[in-house]
């Protein structure tokens, strides 16, 4: 009897110390803080990043989160550089953050990293873009989505390619335009296009920046008409591409192609705001919707998940910096954490940096492999997604549709050259 | 040929609208001697009402001028109540800075209300431009431009024939002198406050079809109008004009001569230059500059 | 507006209690003595992060008020002098070597030269005509240093390494950090209250208050002026070499900014133009509360902290026209006539 009693207490407090074990570990949620300008010029970008990410963490959470344990964001406002570093030290050094996600654009991710780094924080980047963000030799840094030069490259690729080809010209007699918008995401494409013609022995026949508060159009597209190309790469903002497509059709000024990149001519909304003038345009960004057949099956589960949430949410489909950010942060919830013992930064940038996932792996097409300072362009590179994809689709009137590289895409372009005004 | 043309025509276009935009701030300015600066919500709050009209009742924004002019009339009486009248009496930066809080909060309320996205209204016309020549001019700059100079003429006349026309122009010469001479001036204030008002919300539905609206497209126009507003001569109506014209075509040649990347930077040092040698602007009265405003 | 004249010492040997000019009150050693405790307190760094861009701001609102307060030259474009200090000893830093202990005063020389060349420019001109005039040279400053990119960096930012050392002016501690901001405002007030109680002070009260009858006895107004801006200048520049060396990170849309401008004015504007203390009052008050109202709201509703913000702004500059030091003045009188 007495033996029984001992072998039947035993069971008790085995049960009751294994039970309060996993509760008590489960229930401490792991916490990241979300950098994100929320107010101020860049607000549009920050709260449709924050959306996605928060559609990830929700996804996250209602699978069991990680091992049990839950992901808790921390949301910090960053309208400013200055706020971006306050911010981060404050959720770090306050909050106690390890990890952070952000940053909405190219100027604040630049700050935040720098902060973070300082701390020695680990900071998931899944929309600023510009070259610096990975040249500084960081340890900690990892940036999900492709750098600014990529987009600028996937632009001329499809430019000197394809198009060449359907405007019956040869690359050499290509009569190209560069236009970007002084901020610093354009001013970073810019530089890079511009890199890649010097390299590829193509001259710009216009190389043009503008201010970002710029409200007429007018001497840009004067000057361009008087130049005549025949492909013009534009890099937006959203209220430019509108003031310039009504400028353009305004002046009647044509051209064979367009080729946008990113942020203005990807926004989704532009079609509200200028309606059938957008078809035919191409945009060189993130896929928002690549080619199912380049995702695996449970890859394109997911992907579809997001996409539903998002536009009971929104109310209209993610742009593609929006899907990035769902990408990046579903990759990390489910590629890096699971992974992790301690979550220290330490832990989490070995794990980050073995790495090897193919394109097609993440819900926007890309794949992830970092670089570690060993990159043959450049040795102080670390923390770049090689295999972030990127890619041109067009506007069309079916919908946006992925035209470029052919493996992600999903129809041929259309409408090259681009009808004069008086046709469309 | 061509170019030098279309771009001096164009210029003059937008600079004509600019104009109408700064009108109103003008006006306040030679008659209370302060400047609004939450000049750019008031056009911000004017260029959503009206796209709320085309969005949810199906009126463009030129229809909409019968409701939206009056409405930010109403609105500048409250703003004048509220803000503007407690701070005439302080020194002049308080209501400096009192209208730079409106502005933060004007702002801030729209984007926690209306969110950051940018708004537009489907073209009204179909989107094809008129042909003058080799030059072209999409409707909606002709029509701001035309609303512009009509405003224009209708101010000037508003203010000789008129008693309250008189009695505004009696308050710019002189406060004090046309108050001893029974011109309820507190009253006037507020008359003239709310009818810059009322003026920004005429240039916000003729603004409407051209531009964007997004809570802090304000900041694009606010500067252009202060220096409209003090290149043509503070109070000035038809200052206001000339200088947004000069301001448009110089934006528009300076671009394209020498680069759109410095975007504003000409007009500004056009602004200073016209300082160091007009100081009190092209028709504003001279020695305005140098003797002050009745500070 | 005006700092009241001073009175004759009503009770010989006994300290001032409030701020008066030409003498340290009670209430200055105290709240030095505030100061102080806040840089040696073992804070949370977020919380001296706050200390750090008090100090900072307070000694740049002292230095706009020299020009503002003092001077009456009212400008909305400082923002340029502590962009071109910034950019200027980071620049050297960066391409030369050069320690930003001497950076910073080239750089103050710098943009001296620009408030100087400024002033003269605008010499004729008055009230909000010069107010534009200064936002409208900013501005032009702003777009050159974007647009000239292989100088500053441009629209992509200009980053500092953050390589800690005395000579790259560059520390680990917050601590030190906000030693030398503290340094900066304290030497700055010094400065202020000097020039307050000085003759040179009473040439520049009386070429803002009346320039006629400054000039008819024998103040030269232009010199005053001239003076007044090009310390104000220089002082500012150096406040932006500090700055950068603190945040490490410096773009020109928001470092030459028009809302900085602004702030410059804002805060002596808030606490009380035209006296020493008022600009301190005024970086006291508005710093803090628009930094925690960030980091406590700014994770809720997107815009709630700057609407709560420019609501605060609204209220307290009707209200409190005269800024706080005119606020605790008034205080100051009630208790002494007797009434409650």
């Amino acid at each position: 009897m007495p033996d029984a009693l001992r072998l039947a207490t035993l069971a008790v407090a085995a049960v009751a110390l294994f039970g309060t074990a996993t509760t008590g570990h489960a229930q401490e949620p792991i916490r990241i803080g979300v950098l994100q300008p929320m107010t101020g010029p860049a607000t549009k970008n920050g709260t449709e990043n924050f959306t996605a990410m928060q559609i990830a963490r929700d996804m996250i959470n209602e699978r069991g989160g990680i091992s049990g344990r839950k992901v808790d964001f921390l949301l910090a406002d960053i309208p400013t550089p200055t706020a971006a570093i306050s911010e981060t030290e404050r959720l770090t050094t306050k909050d106690g953050v390890k990890i952070t996600l952000g940053s909405g654009v190219s100027l604040l991710a630049v700050p935040v990293s720098q902060a973070a780094e300082r701390h020695g924080v680990f900071h998931w980047e899944t929309a600023g873009a510009a070259d610096i963000i990975t040249k500084r030799g960081f340890k900690y840094t990892f940036q999900v989505g492709p750098a600014a030069y990529r987009y600028g490259q996937a632009a001329v690729d499809l430019t000197l390619g394809e198009l060449a080809k359907r405007l019956g010209k040869s690359p050499a007699d290509l009569r190209i335009a560069l236009l970007w918008e002084n901020r610093a995401f354009g001013k970073s494409v810019g530089d890079s296009i511009r890199a890649d013609a010097k390299e590829k022995n193509i001259t710009l026949v216009y190389d043009e920046g503008y201010d970002q508060f710029l409200t007429d159009m007018t001497p840009i597209v004067q000057r361009l008409k008087d130049v005549k190309p025949d492909v013009l790469l534009a890099i937006s903002f959203p209220n430019d591409a509108i003031l310039f497509q009504r400028k353009a059709k305004e002046l009647d000024f044509n051209v064979g192609a367009l080729v946008g990149v990113s942020a203005g001519y990807s926004n989704p909304d532009l079609r509200d705001s200028i309606g059938d003038m957008v078809n035919g345009i191409f945009v060189s960004d993130f896929a928002a919707r690549v080619n199912p057949k380049a995702l695996t099956p449970e890859t394109l589960k997911i992907a579809d998940e997001f996409f539903k949430r998002y536009d009971d949410r929104m109310k209209r489909p993610p742009a593609g910096h929006a899907s990035s950010a769902f990408s990046a942060t579903w990759a990390l919830f489910t590629e890096v954490f699971p992974k992790a013992k301690t979550f220290e930064p330490a832990e989490l940038r070995e794990i980050a940096l073995k790495l090897d996932l193919p394109e097609g792996s993440l819900a926007n097409g890309s794949g992830i492999k970092f670089t570690n300072n060993d990159w043959p362009t450049d040795p102080k590179d670390a923390g770049q997604n090689l295999r972030a994809s990127i890619g041109v689709w067009q506007w069309q009137k079916t919908g946006n549709n992925q035209i470029f590289p052919a493996k992600l895409a999903t129809t041929e372009p259309v409408m090259v050259p681009l009808p004069n005004w008086s046709q469309r | 040929m061509t170019t030098v043309g279309q771009l001096v025509f164009s210029g003059m276009l937008i600079g004509g609208i600019y104009a109408l935009m700064s009108i109103g701030l003008t006006l306040i300015f030679g008659v209370l001697r302060i400047v609004n600066f939450a000049h750019g919500e008031f056009l911000m709050i004017a260029m959503y009402g009206a796209w709320a009209m085309t969005r949810y009742l199906g009126l463009n924004p030129y229809y909409s001028i019968v409701a939206i002019v009056p409405a930010m009339f109403l609105f500048g009486v409250v703003v004048h109540r509220l803000i503007v009248m407690p701070a005439l009496d302080k020194p002049h930066l308080v209501v400096v800075f009192a209208t730079m809080g409106l502005s933060i909060l004007m702002q801030n309320v729209a984007l926690m209300v209306l969110s950051a996205d940018l708004q537009d209204v489907p073209p009204i016309l179909g989107g094809r431009s008129f042909t003058f020549g080799p030059f072209y001019a999409k409707p909606e700059l002709l029509i701001g431009f035309a609303v512009a100079v009509a405003c224009t003429l209708g101010l000037r006349f508003m203010l000789q024939a008129t008693y309250l026309g008189k009695a505004i122009r009696a308050t710019v010469q002189d406060g004090e002198a046309a108050q001893l001479m029974g011109v309820p001036v507190p009253r006037i204030f507020l008359i003239t406050f709310a009818a810059g008002s009322a003026l920004v919300g005429l240039s916000a539905c003729v603004m409407m079809p051209l531009f964007s609206v997004f809570p802090t497209v304000g900041l694009n126009f606010v500067l252009i109008a202060f220096v409209i507003v003090v290149l043509g001569g503070m109070g000035s109506i038809e200052g206001a004009l000339l200088g947004g014209i000069c301001i448009g075509i110089v934006q528009s040649l300076s671009s394209y001569y020498i680069a759109p990347a410095f975007g504003q930077m000409f007009f500004f040092m056009l602004f200073l230059l016209v300082m160091i040698f007009r100081p009190a602007g092209l028709l504003g009265r001279k020695g305005e500059a140098t003797l002050g405003i009745n500070d | 507006m005006d700092a009241a004249p001073p009175r004759a010492k009503q009770r010989s040997g006994r300290w001032r209690l409030l701020p008066e000019r030409g003498t340290v009150s009670l209430f200055e050693l105290v709240l030095l003595a505030v100061c102080v405790a806040l840089v040696a307190a073992p804070l949370p760094q977020y919380l001296q992060d706050v200390v750090i861009q008090t100090f900072l701001w307070a000694g740049l609102a002292l230095a706009w008020n020299i020009a503002g307060g003092f001077a009456g030259l009212i400008s909305f474009g400082h923002a340029a002098f502590f962009g071109i200090g910034a950019y200027t000893s980071s620049i050297l830093a960066a391409n030369y070597g050069l320690t930003p202990w001497i950076g910073l005063w080239i750089g103050g020389v710098l943009s001296t030269a620009f408030g100087a060349v400024l002033t003269l420019v605008c010499a004729r001109l008055r009230g909000p005509f010069f107010i534009l005039s200064t936002l409208a040279a900013a501005e032009v400053v702003r777009i050159a240093a974007l647009n000239w990119a292989t100088l500053t960096g441009g629209a992509e930012g200009f980053s500092i390494l953050p390589i800690a050392s005395i000579a790259n002016m560059v520390f680990e501690s917050k601590t030190t950090y906000a030693a030398l901001m503290l340094g900066y405002f304290l030497l700055i007030y010094a400065i202020t209250k000097t020039v307050e109680g000085s003759r040179y002070g009473y040439y520049l009260f009386a070429a803002r208050d009346d320039e006629e009858a400054a000039s008819a006895a024998g103040v030269n107004p232009l010199l005053a002026r001239t003076g007044a801006m090009s310390l104000s200048a220089f002082l500012a520049g150096i406040g932006g070499s500090l700055f950068a060396q603190y945040f490490l990170f410096l773009d020109p849309t928001h470092v030459i900014s028009p809302e900085l401008s602004f702030q410059f004015a804002l805060l002596p504007a808030l606490g009380g133009l035209g006296t020493a203390i008022g600009p301190v009052l005024g970086s006291f008050v508005i710093t803090p509360l628009s930094e925690m109202l960030r980091s406590y709201f700014g994770g809720a509703a997107a815009g709630l902290h700057l609407a709560i913000y420019g609501g605060v702004l609204v209220v307290v500059m009707l209200y409190i026209p005269s800024g706080i030091a005119g606020a605790l003045q008034r205080l100051a009188e009630h208790r002494r006539k007797g009434t409650p």
